[in-house]
């Protein structure tokens, strides 16, 4: 506990050099003092644009903003004659629309000549036939209709505003209904309000807070950089402290910073600050996971950038997707799926709007899991023949996979590996599935059920492949029991998954029929045969790797296809 | 000239090598396609029927008719509900009784029944949506599988909507502008707000950061002294870089509005839009110069980089000028006036010449060292 201190308060110190806080800095000359005239020329700049760009949006307008931060602007309307306020220049409570008044003859000329997309003269409303003037009404009927409810809200009394309310039963299949007056029903619909409103403005909060842990994150990126560049790494792992120190040492002071920026935004955003660090604790281990990952893979600086790049787009994604269907009207308990996003629940914190402890861990688990298989591997990668290897990637990744087994209990190792492995397949199957929406309805699944498969076979096969590029597993025999442990453990993962969030789903019924007997034993054969397969075939042939890999895929997709096709 | 085209061939050559651009187009692509995924998504759970995703699902409805009350009022009930669910393409069938019905429901002959009530006249007080529902009131009945209960709501909630309203006017309060025509904006808004700004802008993003880079790897890794002991002077060594960082960043927005066009996209004044991705780029990666000569470390340049740049959108939206805004326009040819759009121009021409000023100045500052 001591030695991580130690390297905490020396990660302090150095990020404090870097930065001048404290005197000491290594040769940086060039004086900020210099840049102070060019700072007050933007500042004049920017205020003068201020003045002749017009208003800044206040907080207040921020309703205004709703949908529309992009589209502000989009369309052009022209109004006349007497109109509800929320069609006036003044009263517009949606950003997308310009409104301009115009006298009734100037509404009909600027309408044709394209100067306008609509003219709303009173009651009456106009437009063209072409695209834009038709995309415009239809943006402005929504709008519209969303207003006339809120203004026969305010104006009448519940009883006349909102006449009609349905109650809804639904019929269980051969069972007969409860009849009578007054009788129970399961739901009540008001027509006008059903359709609940997508939860954009709260995920964009939320992911304010994870905007400054991303920040701190090129910092604890840099710090690795630098030590792993300039040797010091090196000799941090020769003086008697454990790699799981040094790693931990750097972490806490950023995993401090960036928990304080979460608090401090909770405080801004009016969210409850001990809810926020509760929420987000788990996001940031993730976070910081993910990037510990990325210096010891790579080497020049570009590199690292663009990968980092990548990973903050992809984990944002992750994020950003289930949350948006936070409030959708899913079949069944479906909806409980949003959980799988930790933004969910900062949309829920934001609303003032409850959630069990179960939909708390749904998100937090999985994070919490990647975190420690992330410490785990940093632990065992962190030594100076892979830090400063400059070799290809997929050797790279042989050798990190080498390095994470144990070589005295290899037949643990590659069950644990496989088993561990689950949520980094889950989360690129993920993202595949994102791409796959890009190619036509008909190649869609072919190509989503061939990555899959690939994804899940290298995620099996490679730790065993790497045992017998070692050496390591030399017989027939080997290769099949330690096919067998890896399917084992591949499918306990998977299914442990796919349980937690079917149960998060639905009732146990689903559940038992998972872990019943047809649905484990065919799957468990199917794993362990392809994974020898490909085993077998690195063994006794001269194959590549790829190209076994590329076998096994095809193989392992026309299975899942026969199992699709009879499924259907 | 010579030896700056000599830098810029060795930058290139370097983004080859190194896969960074592959990297770099694969979040690009990634971010479009996911995005679209996502308002599909979106579309298909929060309003499946305006977008038209269930446009050609349609069934049969039974209509209960009730017993008792005003046969008057309860015909012109029967026959507005049942001209509402026609419109919208369903069948509707009336039925005399609640058990008639659930038996046609249970041989299949039809999805889902209305039964409203006697007499609609009658007081109500909207509560929180509780459980139990007063016999005055309207009652629906849907397959017990929820899945397919969910589809069959989606679709009735137009025809019950468009009656609501024509309760609301038989008790006084008429809704306006109902029955207006037009099409779904989203997928429209979706390309001309988000994808184009995005595919137009990011390639600038990736330009300055690899400007940082390039020129902080120089520095860290003392190869920048051997660089200028050839006969190079600063000026060529950054100058070289951030051109070969902006003709990337062109190729990609050119690739990009290709594309477009391709997937049959139009874009409106495509020149200028290019210009405007043009000017963005410029900005960024002689920026991104800047910062890199005054900090010469990558983690205190990509950091003050990251910064500015997010600073100065979130600056650049708040003032009603920005970038993301006015590619938006121009692509879709929304431009309220030409006037506005010279002065955005202006404003952004101004603002690259400003930024080419500065880093002459800082490298002249530099150089001098």
């Amino acid at each position: 506990m001591r030695d991580i201190l130690t390297i905490a308060v020396h990660e302090i110190f150095r990020l404090a050099r870097r930065w001048r806080w404290v005197n000491g800095g290594a040769g940086l000359s060039f004086k900020l003092r210099r840049l102070a005239p060019w700072f007050f020329i933007l500042g004049v700049l920017l205020a003068s644009g201020y003045l002749l760009a017009g208003r800044m949006p206040s907080l207040r307008d921020i309703p205004r903003l709703r949908f529309s931060v992009l589209g502000f602007g989009l369309y052009r309307v022209g109004v006349s004659g007497d109109l509800p306020r929320y069609l006036t220049p003044e009263g517009v409570l949606d950003g997308r629309f310009q409104v301009q008044r115009v006298t009734e003859e100037e509404g009909a000329e600027r309408l044709r000549n394209e100067m306008i997309d609509v003219w709303i003269d009173g009651r009456q409303v106009y437009h063209r036939q072409d695209q834009r003037s038709l995309v415009c009404m239809g943006a402005l009927r929504r709008y519209m209709q969303e207003q006339e409810i809120l203004r026969i809200g305010n104006e009448h009394p519940p009883e006349i505003a909102f006449p009609l309310r349905v109650g809804v039963t639904y019929l269980a299949p051969g069972q007969p209904l409860p009849s009578g007056e007054g009788a129970m029903v399961d739901e009540i619909v008001i027509p006008s309000l059903m359709s609940p409103p997508t939860p954009f403005v709260e995920v964009i909060i939320s992911l304010l807070f994870i905007l400054p842990v991303t920040f701190i994150s090129i910092f604890f990126t840099s710090s690795f950089m630098e030590e792993k560049l300039n040797r010091r790494l090196s000799i941090l792992l020769s003086a008697p402290i454990t790699p799981l120190q040094i790693i931990l040492g750097k972490m806490i002071p950023y995993a401090i910073f960036a928990l304080i920026a979460v608090a401090v935004i909770a405080v801004l955003t009016g969210g409850n600050v001990f809810e926020a660090l509760l929420i987000f604790t788990p996001t940031t281990l993730f976070i910081f996971a993910i990037y510990l990952m990325v210096p010891l893979f790579y080497r020049t600086f570009k590199d690292t950038t663009f990968i980092s790049m990548l990973v903050t787009t992809l984990t944002t994604a992750f994020m950003v997707a289930p949350a948006m269907f936070a409030d959708a009207a899913l079949p069944g308990g479906m909806s409980d799926l949003a959980y799988l996003s930790p933004l969910t629940l900062a949309v829920k914190m934001l609303r003032g709007e409850s959630y069990t402890w179960r939909q708390y861990l749904f998100p937090a688990l999985p994070m919490a899991a990647i975190f420690g298989f992330s410490m785990y591997a940093g632990t065992r990668l962190i030594n100076e023949e892979f830090l400063m290897g400059y070799r290809p990637m997929t050797r790279k990744i042989k050798d990190a996979v080498y390095l994470m087994m144990e070589r005295e209990h290899p037949y643990r190792s590659v069950a644990l590996l496989s088993l561990l492995i689950i949520p980094m397949v889950y989360l690129l199957q993920l993202i595949i599935l994102a791409f796959s929406t890009n190619l036509p309805p008909s190649l869609m699944l072919a190509s989503l059920l061939l990555a899959a498969a690939f994804i899940e076979e290298v995620a099996k096969s490679i730790g065993i492949v790497v045992w017998i590029e070692r050496g390591l597993a030399t017989t027939a025999r080997q290769v099949f029991g330690l096919a067998f442990l890896s399917g084992l453990g591949f499918l306990i993962g998977e299914k442990g998954l796919l349980l937690l969030s079917i149960s998060q789903v639905s009732q146990t019924a689903l559940g038992e029929a998972i872990l019943s007997g047809g649905f484990l034993l065919i799957p468990l054969a199917v794993h362990t045969l392809f994974t020898a397969l490909a085993g077998l075939l690195r063994l006794k042939t001269r194959l590549p790797y790829m190209v076994i890999l590329i076998l096994v895929t095809v193989l392992h997709s026309m299975y899942n296809f026969l199992l699709l096709r009879g499924a259907l | 000239m010579r030896a700056m085209w000599a830098v810029m061939k060795r930058e290139l050559n370097a983004v080859l090598r190194d896969r960074t651009m592959i990297i770099a187009i694969l979040i690009q692509l990634f971010i479009a396609s996911f995005s679209s995924a996502l308002l599909i998504g979106l579309l298909s759970l929060y309003d499946p029927d305006s977008a038209g995703i269930y446009a050609n699902i349609r069934f049969p409805v039974a209509l209960v008719r009730p017993q008792g009350g005003n046969s008057e009022i309860i015909t012109a009930d029967m026959e507005a509900l049942s001209r509402l669910l026609s419109e919208r393409g369903l069948r509707p069938q009336t039925f005399s009784s609640l058990e008639q019905a659930l038996q046609a429901m249970d041989n299949g002959q039809v999805r889902a029944i209305l039964a409203p009530p006697a007499d609609q006249e009658m007081t109500q007080s909207v509560e929180p949506p509780g459980i139990s529902i007063s016999p005055g009131e309207m009652r629906l009945y849907l397959p017990g599988e929820r899945a397919l209960a969910s589809v069959i709501l989606n679709i009735l909630q137009r025809p019950l909507q468009a009656y609501e309203n024509l309760l609301r006017e038989r008790r006084g309060a008429p809704v306006h502008y109902t029955n207006l025509p037009g099409r779904p904006p989203t997928t429209y808004e979706f390309i001309y707000t988000v994808i184009i700004p995005i595919l137009m802008l990011f390639p600038a993003f990736v330009a300055g950061g690899m400007t940082v880079d390039s020129l902080a790897e120089e520095v860290e890794n003392h190869t920048l002294e051997t660089l200028l002991s050839a006969p190079l002077t600063l000026h060529t060594v950054v100058w070289g870089k951030a051109a070969a960082a902006l003709s990337l960043a062109v190729i990609q927005c050119i690739a990009w509005l290709g594309l477009l066009r391709l997937n049959g996209v139009t874009v409106q004044a495509a020149p200028l839009v290019l210009l405007l991705a043009l000017i963005s780029s410029g900005i960024l990666s002689m920026g991104a110069a800047i910062t890199a000569l005054v900090f010469r470390d990558r983690e205190r340049s990509q950091f003050v980089f990251s910064l500015s740049l997010l600073a100065a959108s979130g600056l650049s939206i708040g003032l009603g000028v920005s970038p993301v805004t006015a590619l938006a326009r121009l692509s879709s040819g929304s431009y309220p006036t030409p006037w506005l759009f010279v002065r955005d121009m202006t404003i952004f021409g101004g603002a690259l010449i400003m930024v080419v000023y500065a880093l002459e100045r800082v490298i002249d500052q530099v150089g001098r060292r």
